[in-house]
């Protein structure tokens, strides 16, 4: 969702005022062009830079089952400016809704995922001990009030509503894969809230709810540019022996099942022929996505199936972007490039605790479905052969850049402290997963994608179908040899 | 206390501007001050299409050589062009800087520009057209400027006219390249693992030759001047109406930016599926949210080199345009006059967050250098622009929106169904209040 912070000035201040005022004895506000040093202002002290990627991730647990972790001095702001603290929470994949609730004056910024809940709050260094007061009392004593809940009600029916309005397909499609690969259970429910849910949802289920799954064992607090002392002091001040809002009874019907992988199939007859939201018209498209299961990213094939993932590749047929996007990935070469007619093939790995699914997503015009999903399904089958050297050499090397470019940003640095800690109790650092993707080799693809084309296909279709070859006919496709 | 921007300048002219924050990948780029407000009717489009040649090869990398490269180092390469900038920028691993900067000279200073490439690509930049109409807020955008810069160079659009993008040439490409992609025109920005020194060394190299001076003349700024006017396109078909109100405000440099910029955050963005309540800062996005007046809505402050627009874009039923129409102006009138110190002191607080948390990673400082060298020639320091915004208070505010919104006629584009959008005039008189 969006955020918004208070929390930030003291920092800024310190430069500040006092100059301001000597300069501005005059009355109004500076008249001085941007081009120019405002006059009277401090030179500031620049920060200088050291090897802080190698610094290791400190985790303490608390008595009563919650995590600490930190990690220290990272980024540029870390001695003055913004930092994160963030809570997880184990998410059973129930109902998006939780995740408006709390905005106590606008400080946290909360996201939902299939498995993870995060609510994070920015605050300079100072601030350290009331952020997590704050964010205790965000997590365990939100109000609930009858009129929050409405608003919340409302926000998530225009979400929706929004959802079904949007050109791009990707999410309603994610959302139909998972509910085909997990039929009934766990990550195969919905993210979104369906519609007939969101008047049931008052403050008795969601307490039940936080009740079940809000339980310290369940919960990391991550800081990021922090003293560990100082964070574990904090989490035990505010986090130990708290009561919550709901009372401390006994977690009942707590979903403790793991993800049960299914397979099969879920369609969506939709006419797509006038998706265009202006007068420009956007060519009538038939979307499929095809899955198999691939592993947890507690296993250690995660690292060979991120590798394929990234082999595989793709996009848009037209899609921005210069030399860097995977011209060379597989589902360009072999299926953008060759196949004109193709809007879009492009292939997406998702993992969680308990299991993990490998898709492609591609889209065509409805006659040409079928001819689409033999394609696709021949891609699958092809992946199991052996990887040539060059491109498995550019997939690993483009997965560490992915890797490292996306840990430039300080809420992902934090968000994989708090995946990874809730999950594991610990964090692989960044150039220790880069030592892992080094190692992958082409018999290490070989392998899990054997594994995987012995699982049933997931499938989602979405669009004009009357071209989609039938379920069954796809499972065949995929079990035969005749491509290998 | 941020890592210092380092800058240096070349002899002919170039300037060298960096920030080492230690990680192991970087951006660096080019950012060169040339964008399609230096074209006219006939070559408007010419910056963009040059944009789209850059990577189609050089005299040293065919096309095919220059994408594998850059894809089996695990780097990005991009470019993108504006009504006032070029930018060509690099994202790789550290270890591979040199490389970067290598071929970023490569593709502006040694481009085949080949008959083939160029006939190739000018379906590549319809196809683009194509797509860049179906977004509907860039379709307004393009209206708003064309009506609020009518018959100047910032009221053409920046993929050109389809005639155009059909007919440039090599000549008109050569042309561009000689007549602005010049030494003080250019600067070299660089964010993440970068050493100041080794990016100062690897300049010199590969862009020594690059000329500094101009045979005579240097082109001047093209004049351009603001309209009061609007563009309607209605069409009943469309489900929702875009709309776009804007005010003349401010180019980059220009001190009142700030205080702008803290207006804008008064207004604020708003969308359906931020909720609503007390907790929303901006007035205008409690009104929106009780009284069901818009989908979305957003306020912008686009700057050029000596002008600017101000303004609010917004997405709305057609049943809720007027209604929508009137608490903004009314929020628009109640900055020029009654805004509050408390109101005020969050919208910096805001700003500033907003500003701090933007510059995250090494892509988005680089761009800031990039941006901020060519619009300040300087990298403004965050303590700076905390002291600028700091020293702004409600009186601040109402005299600086006052100046710009109070009774001045603004620029309107709207698309969609818009049959109930007030008439121009009545939109005029909705930006002052007659007081006894």
């Amino acid at each position: 969702m969006h955020d918004t912070f208070a929390f930030i000035t003291q920092v800024w201040c310190r430069f500040g005022i006092a100059a301001y005022r000597k300069y501005s004895s005059g009355g109004g506000y500076p008249n001085i062009s941007l081009s120019a040093p405002l006059p009277g202002i401090p030179k500031p002290v620049f920060a200088s830079v050291d090897g802080q990627e190698k610094y290791e991730t400190k985790i303490t647990t608390l008595e009563n089952g919650l995590k600490v972790a930190s990690q220290n001095k990272f980024g540029q702001f870390c001695t003055v400016g913004s930092k994160k603290t963030s809570i997880f929470s184990q998410y059973g994949s129930k109902d998006e809704i939780l995740l408006t609730l709390e905005k106590h004056g606008g400080i946290c910024d909360c996201q939902t995922s299939r498995d993870t809940t995060m609510y994070a709050v920015s605050a300079e260094v100072k601030g350290l001990d009331t952020v997590v007061s704050l964010l205790s009392d965000a997590v365990l004593q939100p109000r609930l009030l009858d009129d929050e809940i409405e608003m919340t009600r409302m926000a998530v029916r225009f979400e929706l509503e929004d959802l079904n309005m949007r050109p791009d397909p990707e999410p309603l499609l994610t959302e139909m894969i998972h509910a085909a690969a997990y039929r009934g259970n766990t990550v195969g429910l919905p993210r979104f809230c369906p519609v007939e849910n969101i008047e049931k949802i008052d403050k008795k289920v969601l307490h039940k709810y936080l009740c079940n799954y809000y339980v310290p064992e369940r919960m990391v607090l991550a800081g990021v540019g922090i003293e560990h002392e100082q964070l574990v002091d904090c989490a035990r001040k505010y986090l130990l022996n708290v009561k919550p809002a709901w009372g401390i009874s006994t977690p009942a019907n707590v979903d403790m099942s793991v993800a049960q992988y299914t397979g099969g199939i879920v369609k969506i007859e939709k006419d797509m022929s006038d998706v265009s939201l202006g007068p420009t018209p956007i060519p009538e498209l038939t979307h499929i996505m095809i899955g198999l299961e691939s592993c947890s990213f507690l296993e250690e094939d995660f690292i060979p199936f991120a590798v394929l993932n990234m082999m595989m590749g793709g996009g848009g047929s037209f899609s921005a972007g210069g030399p860097g996007k995977g011209m060379f990935t597989r589902l360009y070469l072999n299926v953008l490039n060759r196949h004109h007619w193709m809007y879009n093939a492009t292939s997406y790995h998702h993992s969680y605790e308990d299991s993990g699914l490998l898709c492609i997503h591609a889209s065509a015009d409805p006659r040409q479905v079928r001819e689409m999903v033999e394609i696709i399904t021949k891609e699958f089958i092809q992946m199991t052969g052996t990887a040539g050297e060059m491109e498995l050499e550019r997939a690993k090397t483009q997965l560490k850049s992915m890797l490292m470019m996306n840990l430039e940003s300080r809420p992902v640095i934090f968000e994989d402290v708090g995946r990874q800690v809730l999950s594991t109790g610990k964090r692989k650092l960044p150039h220790e997963l880069c030592e892992l993707i080094s190692n992958v080799t082409a018999s290490d693809i070989k392998r899990v994608t054997t594994k995987m084309l012995r699982s049933k296909p997931a499938v989602a279709a979405l669009g004009d179908l009357t071209e989609l070859p039938s379920y069954e006919h796809i499972q065949t496709a995929l079990s035969s040899k005749a491509f290998r | 206390n941020v890592p210092e921007t380092k800058v240096t300048t070349l002899e002919n002219g170039l300037r060298v501007a960096s920030e080492d924050s230690g990680l192991s990948t970087c951006t660096v780029g080019l950012w060169i001050d040339a964008g399609s407000r230096y074209e006219n009717q006939r070559n408007n489009g010419t910056a963009h299409f040059l944009e789209h040649m850059a990577f189609k090869g050089t005299r040293k990398r065919s096309q095919l050589d220059l994408e594998l490269e850059i894809e089996n180092m695990g780097a990005h390469l991009n470019a993108y062009t504006s009504r006032e900038q070029t930018v060509y920028y690099a994202k790789a691993f550290s270890k591979d800087l040199p490389r970067a900067v290598e071929i970023l000279a490569d593709i502006i200073q040694n481009s085949t520009l080949g008959e083939a490439e160029i006939e190739r690509e000018r379906g590549v930049i319809l196809r683009e057209m194509q797509e860049v109409e179906t977004n509907l807020q860039e379709v307004v955008f393009d209206y708003l400027h064309a009506t609020a810069y009518q018959s100047t160079a910032l009221g053409r659009t920046i993929l050109g006219p389809t005639e155009n993008i059909k007919t440039i040439n090599r000549g008109d490409l050569v042309e561009y390249i000689t007549t602005h992609y010049k030494g003080p025109r250019i600067v070299l920005a660089a964010a993440g693992g970068v050493s100041h020194r080794d990016l100062i060394d690897l300049a010199k190299y590969h862009f020594g030759k690059l000329p500094g001076r101009y045979v005579g003349e240097a082109p001047a700024l093209p004049p351009c001047h603001f309209t009061g006017s609007e563009i309607r396109v209605r069409d009943d078909k469309m489900p929702l109406a875009h709309i776009a109100l804007a005010m003349e405000a401010v180019g980059w440099s220009h001190p009142d930016t700030i205080p702008l910029m803290v207006a804008n955050t008064l207004i604020g963005n708003w969308d359906r599926s931020f909720g609503g309540g007390v907790n929303l800062s901006s007035k205008l996005a409690q009104m929106a949210c009780q009284g069901n007046l818009c989908h979305s809505f957003q306020s912008f402050n686009t700057c050029y080199t000596d002008t600017g627009l101000w303004g609010l874009y917004m997405v709305c039923e057609p049943g809720t345009i007027g209604d929508m129409m009137h608490y903004t102006q009314m929020e628009w009138m109640s900055l020029c006059t009654s805004v509050t110190e408390a109101e005020v002191a969050r919208a910096k607080n805001l700003l500033k967050t907003n500003m701090l948390l933007h510059l995250d990673g090494s892509t988005p400082i680089c761009e800031d250098i990039g941006r901020q060298m060519l619009c300040y020639s300087r990298r403004i320091p965050l303590h700076e622009l905390e002291a600028r915004i700091d020293a702004i208070d409600a009186t601040t505010i109402k005299d600086v929106c006052t100046k710009y919104i109070y009774n001045k006629a603004p620029a309107i584009a709207a698309v969609g169904p818009i049959e109930q959008l007030p008439d121009y005039n009545q939109l005029r008189s909705g930006l002052f209040w007659m007081r006894s």
